[in-house]
């Protein structure tokens, strides 16, 4: 058999000692050194706890707040508490008691009391735990069979026969005590759980035919003439026919017993009941049931004819086959159960009395069961679970879950090995682990998407560097934030996978490299280095930029002369020039063909630097000799805008053409004007969209 | 010296530890394992930096663990400094002889564990 599993919560690891080696021997122990730990650990498999030992007075969160936040997520309906603190003030003792704790174990520990308290307290919610499930099941079922509907239906006929409205209660609760008893003595008759809630369920149903019968002879107080009662036997016959007449419910469990049982309910053992004259187990044992439940109701009832009997006198007559004769085996429940019987029946009728109370219960039976997780739910999710660690250890993925209230995070057992980190992060904001494995603000970072997400769009998809092992590799974190279905939804918390993308990633970054430069001078292409100049005077709109656009002088002639080849080596050297010009943050550009530019940052004497990278950039090749056209426009005079700087170097450029070549030129407004009108119309690339002509 | 005469030794009671955990075996192992406790050290830091809560915590664990042991004398000495701590505020003239005791009655007892201990290395 499994062992029940206890966790147990105490800061000291000697106390948590003493109570594992009193309890090893019967139980599984789990161990929490302080309040969050227990939380965390409950988080997890609470589904699996059989009981929690709390201590009061620990570090980080203590044994109250482990109680408060058990009943705020409705834990503690299903694990029980025992409070083992040294604490015993009592007005500690009580507000544990008040918060849920069901038992108080006072130091020193003894073994003996110890075990005794356990298994007390286990025994106890065993039971409990069964009653909420049988109750869940018997509401479960109800659901199904639409029983509004049924206590509706056998309602008017009751209220047409003139009877209590504890008719069919009764009816019922026999016909389940009954089939309960009948289960135990005899399993010939194929009888599941299931179907004794189908069964009594179908009981209240069996008068139903009633309706076609007339109110004169229903209600009518002396006894009935021959006539009068072959016209009410009809009853039973005319309710199976209603049953089996209902449009597209013939096949629904439900419907075919509650046939039998309309049907069949006044025939007796011995053949001699109607309206086919069946007889023994010819009959079903539903309508067997039904008829000796009904049979007892109407004599233990007050009726227009008759006073009401006493059970014993009831039980006394049916026995003694003074109404008809019954199946021998349940008048042995019947007599070896009479007074479980009338037990029960007493207390029904005592919920019922006042004003159908049997609703309300079910009613807060359903609240509680639908409020907090029931032990179905649990049992999923707990199925849930196994099956997500079970695909997280075999495809090795790094799974988490995180909740906010308190703040934890959960890595499956596979991430947590693989992070180097604990399966529970409690306060992931001062983890320094976590801290070492996103780095700086990571966390917070994080936390911020999560908190972006709303229940429409729950998604977070985040790509970083995650440190771990003695290396540094992206990865891609996805995660969903998880929403209660209330009218205003509260995020729950998230859960997630991380994943090693960092291969991938650097295929990516390298082919985007590839595209970004120009694959003989390995300089940024056009479209690349705007981008990042933009982002870099974006970054910095008060700084200090130069953009110089830069011609090799007649390289077409040179091109001609000596070759394209040779003409691919002096556009190569220049590039080589034009990096060594510059700092490695600053950007060179080959915009195409002999075009290229130079995108820097300078603090003051533009000037001179200007004209040491002019200089460097006219150069000897194999004794020829290759100079070059230059034009330079400023951030300070333009402004911080790409496409303004590039106009004024491009009509600086111009300008030093025009002005001979080999030379450089700054942007000099008053000087060139025209020709940056020149420029635009050259370039129509460059210009601001407002300039473009409308198509 | 025989875990008997250590309980001696240290102000505790072997017949009540032994009625209610009923393993000598189990009893040698906690009396053992009550060395390794930080709790103590931990108070003496709290009550240096003038901690309160520390402190009490501290001093409250120190107390379950004597509870547990029936370290009778460190167990009183702790419960009385326990509940002067109680509150979280420090009031040292009412704390500072309580938690003197405190540190003597320690002293005495991890003094005769130690003995108790060295007994069974040699032996």
């Amino acid at each position: 058999m499994k062992k029940e599993k206890i966790l147990i919560v105490d800061d000291s690891e000697m106390n948590r000692s003493i109570l594992t080696d009193m309890l090893c021997d019967g139980y599984d122990i789990v161990e929490a050194e302080d309040g969050l730990q227990a939380v965390a650990t409950m988080q997890k498999m609470r589904a699996q706890l059989s009981l929690v030992l709390l201590d009061i007075v620990m570090p980080h969160m203590d044994g109250f707040g482990v109680l408060e936040t058990m009943r705020a997520n409705h834990w503690i309906d299903d694990v029980p508490v025992i409070i083992i603190s040294a604490e015993n003030s009592s007005t500690q003792v009580e507000r544990a008691y008040e918060l849920g704790a069901v038992d108080f174990i006072a130091r020193p520990f003894d073994t003996l009391i110890v075990q005794r308290r356990v298994i007390n307290t286990l025994l106890l919610y065993a039971k409990q735990k069964q009653l909420i499930g049988m109750v869940e099941e018997q509401i479960y079922e109800k659901e199904k069979n639409n029983d509004l509907m049924i206590d509706i239906l056998s309602h008017i006929v009751e209220f047409r026969n003139g009877e209590s409205g504890l008719h069919i209660l009764h009816v019922r609760t026999l016909t389940d005590l009954l089939l309960g008893y009948i289960l135990k003595k005899t399993d010939k008759y194929n009888i599941t759980s299931d179907d004794i809630s189908v069964i009594s369920t179908a009981s209240a149903l069996h008068d139903i035919g009633k309706i076609a019968i007339s109110e004169s002879i229903l209600n009518k107080p002396g006894r009935l003439t021959p006539e009068e009662f072959a016209e009410m036997k009809k009853h039973s016959a005319i309710g199976a026919e209603m049953l089996e007449n209902l449009p597209g419910y013939k096949d629904e469990k439900l419907v075919r017993v509650a046939y039998e049982i309309c049907r069949w309910h006044h025939e007796r053992w011995d053949g001699r009941g109607y309206p086919d004259g069946l007889s023994g187990d010819e009959i079903p044992i539903s309508a067997q049931i039904v008829a000796l439940a009904d049979v007892y109701d109407a004599l233990t009832s007050v009726r227009v004819y008759k006073p009401a009997l006493s059970h014993e006198k009831a039980v006394e007559m049916i026995t003694g086959g003074e109404c008809g004769s019954f199946n021998p085996l349940l008048l042995d429940c019947l007599r070896e159960y009479s007074t479980q019987i009338r037990t029960a029946l007493e207390s029904s009728s005592i919920a019922d009395a006042k004003d159908r109370k049997l609703q309300s219960i079910t009613t807060e039976t359903m609240k509680r069961v639908g409020g907090s997780a029931s032990e179905r739910t649990l049992r999923l999710l707990d199925k849930e679970r196994v099956r997500n660690s079970f695909y997280a250890a075999i495809t090795e993925v790094i799974q988490f879950e995180y909740t906010p209230y308190p703040p934890m995070i959960a890595l499956s057992e596979f991430g947590a090995k693989k992070l180097g980190l604990q399966e529970n992060i409690v306060d992931p904001a001062h983890d320094q682990g976590l801290a070492r494995l996103l780095g700086e603000g990571g966390w917070e970072y994080l936390e911020e998407r999560f908190r972006e997400t709303t229940p429409e769009s729950p998604q977070v998809r985040v790509d970083r560097v995650l440190s771990y092992n003695g290396a540094s590799r992206w990865h891609r974190i996805v995660a969903q934030t998880l929403w209660t279905t209330d009218d205003v939804p509260r995020c729950e918390g998230a859960l997630g996978i991380v994943m090693d993308i960092h291969d991938a990633h650097l295929k990516m970054e390298e082919l985007s490299q590839k595209a970004a430069r120009d694959s003989l001078t390995g300089l940024l292409n056009r479209g690349s280095a705007r981008e990042q100049i933009e982002l870099r005077m974006a970054d910095d709109p008060q700084g200090h930029f130069a953009l110089a656009e830069i011609d090799i002088d007649d390289f077409k002639k040179v091109n001609d002369q000596l070759g394209h080849m040779f003409g691919d080596r002096v556009l190569r050297e220049l590039a080589q020039r034009m990096k060594h010009s510059v700092r490695s943050s600053d950007i060179c550009c080959r915009a195409g063909g002999e075009e290229f530019f130079l995108f820097l940052d300078y603090n003051d004497q533009i000037e001179s630097t200007v004209d040491r990278i002019y200089k460097n950039l006219c150069f000897e090749i194999d004794g020829r000799s290759i100079t070059i056209s230059m034009g330079v426009a400023l951030s300070v005079t333009e402004g911080a805008f790409y496409d303004r700087l590039y106009r004024a170097a491009d009509a600086a450029l111009y300008a030093a053409k025009q002005g001979g070549k080999h030379q450089y030129r700054f942007y000099d407004e008053s000087a060139m004007r025209d020709t940056l009108q020149g420029a635009r119309r050259a370039h129509p690339d460059v210009m601001p969209e407002e300039d473009k002509p409308q198509k | 010296m025989t875990l008997q005469e250590c309980y001696a030794a240290l102000g505790g009671s072997y017949d009540e530890v032994l009625g209610r955990l009923r393993s000598e075996r189990l009893i040698q192992k906690f009396v053992l394992k009550f060395l390794d406790d930080g709790s103590f050290e931990l108070l003496c830091r709290s009550m240096e930096e003038g901690n309160a809560e520390e402190a009490f915590r501290a001093s409250h664990t120190i107390k379950g663990m004597c509870q547990n042991l029936s370290f009778t004398a460190l167990g009183d000495a702790s419960a009385e400094l326990t509940e002067s701590l109680r509150g979280g505020s420090l009031d040292r003239a009412n704390a500072e002889p309580l938690f003197a005791r405190v540190r003597e009655e320690y002293r005495r007892t991890s003094d005769a564990i130690r003995a108790f201990r060295a007994g069974l290395e040699q032996a």
